[in-house]
């Protein structure tokens, strides 16, 4: 009998199930659960070049699990240490504030979502 | 200097003594940008990012193909350095899915962006491939005419 290897898309989504973040109403054990979430995606997600490859850390699953309040906390973050967080600001968002023009030119796209983010009172 | 150690360990068959870091880290370009040499943009298939019009923007070994065959690539044998060629591997994981697209220096050695991280020179492809690699293997390689300026 063959056996499946583990790391089918369903194991996956079970595992990401399973790694939910706990909901927390605190802003400050919130920011930490964001920080660590960051931290460890940019370590274990820096050496790829796709947003394919990116976004299916459990790190970044778990980001967008926390939902609209890690919207600030994203924008902050890209404020702070500028990363490839474009696609889930859109998914949480329902945005994308980038022209057409400025599509994968980083310092641009890091200065639209910051507009984006101060016209909406995200940031200051 | 070599990378820092917890990017080595994503990477267990590279030996610091076959490959040298070539550029700081930089978050405006990638892989398949600096393969196709281009370090003022970052390429995906994803809708955020630039991708060059025609191209289906499709996360598949066929999209990347096709992207590569519009700046004159076609596909070859051998990794191996050929007088009067340029190369480029793509790598996948074992879904087959592109992961990584590596160049061919000159000299025969390989140049890779590792992401949002450094350049490094790498003397052989099998330094980013393998099981344990994060990268996966080389699923394609493509070569064609070394153009006078070299990039």
């Amino acid at each position: 009998m063959r056996i499946r290897p583990l790391n089918t898309p369903a194991i996956r989504f079970i595992f990401t199930f399973m790694q939910q973040p706990v909901k927390t109403d605190s802003p400050t054990e919130l920011a930490a659960q964001f920080r660590a979430l960051a931290d460890q995606w940019a370590a274990e997600t820096g050496l790829f070049s796709f947003d394919y490859q990116r976004s299916r850390h459990p790190a970044y699953q778990q980001i967008l699990a926390l939902g609209p309040p890690a919207i600030p906390l994203l924008l902050q973050e890209l404020q702070e240490r500028p990363d490839h967080w474009f696609s889930a600001l859109t998914t949480l968002t329902g945005e994308n504030p980038v022209p057409p023009a400025a599509a994968g030119k980083f310092d641009q796209m890091v200065a639209a979502w910051l507009d984006w983010g101060r016209r909406q009172g995200y940031i200051s | 200097m070599p990378l820092e150690p917890y990017k080595e360990a994503l990477l267990p068959n590279l030996n610091r003594a076959e490959y040298r870091v070539t550029s700081p880290e930089t978050r405006r370009y990638n892989c398949i940008a600096w393969a196709a040499g281009d370090t003022t943009q970052w390429w995906a298939p994803g809708p955020e990012y630039y991708w060059p019009a025609g191209i289906p923007r499709a996360h598949t070994l066929t999209s990347f193909r096709a992207l590569f065959a519009g700046m004159g690539y076609r596909q070859c044998a051998t990794a191996e350095l050929e007088s009067g060629f340029e190369k480029v591997a793509i790598f996948a994981d074992d879904d087959g899915f592109p992961t990584h697209v590596a160049r061919q220096l000159p000299n025969g050695n390989w140049s890779s962006k590792l992401g949002a991280w450094q350049d490094i020179e790498h003397q052989f492809l099998n330094a980013l491939a393998g099981s344990a690699s994060i990268y996966g293997n080389v699923a394609l390689l493509l070569r064609r005419p070394r153009p006078e300026t070299a990039y």
